[in-house]
């Protein structure tokens, strides 16, 4: 009789045991899972930075070439406009010089508006 | 339960119960671990991922905002310099036409009768300016004696407009290198005017500045309010 009880305790003793071992297995599985989830979450971060990086490489070259369009533009632009300052004063520089020249010698004596005239 | 001893048979099959349900407790209890590690797991990386995406959006937005803002500075200096450009040019020619205008008013001393009354003008001029009882009329060596002939009317004139009389010496002490003209000294030398066709001239420049603009470069585009 005391044998078979030693036998019945030994079997519920290794399936103690065999429990036991389940359980842990489960818990290195949980911790393997949080280590897990660092790893995967940095590979996901640099997988998004990449992208993100390549977006704004790709914006940053289309503003490059249109920076290098403004400056022409404008320079245009202002070759155009300098163009006309000088074709206008060609037109006009005679008439206006003319004008000048008469004023320098128009005069007009007046006596101050304030005084009047003595007797 | 049994009230009498169990046999073999029970005993054994009552193990076999203790032990399924011993194995039984034991996958459900890992089952739960697992079931909850996924969950942490999925929380974690969601979180963890979430929170860079954000610093790395910020960084982004941060030089991408920054790129703008150099973008606008260029452009901005760009049409600074444009305009720069322009006003140098329109300054450019005001200087060359002032230049010529100087290099002509010399002739302007040639045409005898006009200049002649110009100078008695000018003398009369000078005089209601200054209103003293008397002055000394300077001028170029060459034109001493048309100014001469012309003091007696210049005095006339004056005293038809402002009802004094003022005495007048000349004087010719003016450098011929100048183009024309008088200057009125008066008050023991304390009073000086300079009525020159040079002085005349350059006070021209200053005032007529806004119509030579406007003769020369047409109305302006950026204003909007004209008195």
């Amino acid at each position: 009789m005391a044998a078979q009880q030693s036998q019945g305790i030994q079997t519920l003793l290794e399936a103690e045991k065999e429990a036991a071992k389940v359980v842990q297995q489960a818990r290195q599985y949980r911790v393997q899972r949080l280590k897990d989830a660092r790893t995967e979450a940095a590979r996901e971060i640099e997988a998004y930075r990449k992208v993100k990086e390549q977006e704004f490489s790709a914006f940053q070259s289309s503003h490059a070439g249109s920076t290098q369009d403004a400056q022409s533009i404008i320079d245009k632009e202002t070759e155009d406009k300098l163009d006309q300052i000088t074709a206008a004063y060609k037109a006009h520089q005679d008439d206006v010089l003319g004008k000048l020249l008469d004023r320098v010698v128009l005069v007009e004596p007046e006596l101050h508006r304030n005084l009047r005239k003595q007797q | 339960m049994a009230s009498r001893p169990l046999n073999d048979e029970e005993v054994l099959s009552e193990m076999n119960k203790m032990v399924a349900f011993i194995k039984q407790e034991a996958l459900e209890k890992a089952r739960e671990v697992k079931v909850k590690a996924d969950e942490e797991f999925a929380i974690d990386k969601a979180k963890l991922v979430k929170q860079e995406q954000q610093a790395i959006d910020a960084q982004f937005e941060k030089k991408r905002k920054g790129a703008e803002t150099a973008q606008k500075i260029h452009q901005s200096t760009l049409t600074n310099k444009s305009r720069l450009r322009l006003l140098h040019r329109r300054e450019e020619h005001l200087q060359s036409l002032f230049a010529s205008a100087r290099a002509q008013i010399s002739r302007l001393a040639n045409d005898e009768a006009r200049y002649v009354e110009f100078l008695e003008r000018v003398i009369v001029q000078g005089l209601l300016y200054i209103l003293e009882p008397s002055a000394t009329v300077c001028v170029r060596a060459k034109d001493k004696t048309i100014v001469a002939r012309t003091l007696d009317a210049a005095v006339k004139t004056y005293n038809d407009i402002s009802g004094r009389q003022v005495a007048l010496e000349l004087d010719a002490s003016l450098s011929d290198e100048l183009a024309g003209g008088v200057k009125l000294v008066s008050g023991s030398r304390r009073i000086t005017l300079n009525n020159t066709l040079d002085e005349r001239l350059r006070l021209l420049e200053d005032r007529m500045l806004p119509e030579i603009r406007y003769d020369l470069f047409g109305p302006n585009g950026n204003r909007k309010f004209y008195t």
